[in-house]
């Protein structure tokens, strides 16, 4: 089960699972983000509350990013843990998105 | 620990996940270790769960069954799928590439194999058998129990 918060602060989009993200919650969180993914939109995905996320969160990042990306967006992943930023790192996937530790920086990232 | 039986569906790997959790604290493996464990579990359970059965219209069960001794944590997964050597499908050749270039795949057996110590695949009786095995540390081998 995975739960999402989705709140707008200093018109930036934060986007806050809560939960797991493997195969099964990766296509809730995506079909949760990518309708939020409007032209020149900005996006944080803050990632605090996922203790857990297999390829299928990475492959979810993947096209989200695409989708925004391709809208004129921008996406910025805030709150990854060690472990998350392990499988990233491992993948390339660290070097590839904006990342910021706290939701704050990520903010202000966008101002 | 007693083996583990679940249907080959996605909301199985939220159990799957637990089990092998409970595997590892048995174990004695610390924090990292454990978590690389049950994402390597967790990306081959998905691949026989979505390639092996839900793609090919077929159902089956995941059997998954812990096995301690002094000096390791096995593993071992079983489903009654088509037969299916993960390993063929490890391209390393798509970690080098920029993101936006690689096809959108494939990268949980890369996991799998680069968070394990050992990984291993065998067909026995009609069964695929992955078998993923993780060093325990150092002095914290109790008795066997697996």
């Amino acid at each position: 089960m995975i739960e999402i918060i989705v709140e707008t602060i200093q018109q930036v989009i934060v986007v806050k699972p809560a939960g797991e993200i493997d195969a099964s919650s990766a296509a809730v969180v995506q079909q949760k983000v990518l309708p939020l993914s409007v032209p020149g939109c900005k996006i944080i995905l803050d990632m605090s509350g996922v203790a857990y996320m297999s390829s299928a969160g990475l492959r979810m990042l993947l096209s989200v990013y695409r989708q925004i990306s391709g809208n004129k967006g921008r996406i910025v992943l805030v709150g990854l843990s060690e472990e998350l930023k392990d499988t990233m790192s491992m993948t390339g996937f660290l070097d590839f998105f904006t990342v910021h530790d706290l939701l704050e920086a990520g903010l202000q990232s966008f101002s | 620990m007693e083996p583990l039986t679940v249907p080959g569906t996605l909301d199985s790997l939220t159990i799957i996940g637990q089990y092998v959790n409970a595997a590892a604290a048995a174990a004695g493996l610390d924090k990292k270790i454990a978590y690389r464990l049950r994402l390597a579990v967790d990306e081959i359970a998905t691949n026989i769960i979505v390639h092996g059965y839900e793609e090919a219209g077929r159902a089956g069960d995941v059997l998954v069954r812990a096995a301690l001794d002094q000096a390791t944590l096995t593993i071992t997964l079983e489903d009654t799928a088509i037969p299916y050597d993960p390993r063929n499908r490890l391209r390393p050749e798509h970690i080098d590439r920029p993101i936006e270039d690689r096809p959108i795949g494939g990268l949980g057996v890369y996991l799998t194999t680069e968070s394990v110590d050992r990984f291993e695949y065998e067909y026995v009786g009609n069964r695929n058998r992955n078998i993923i095995i993780m060093n325990r540390p150092k002095g914290a081998g109790s008795p066997a129990t697996g």
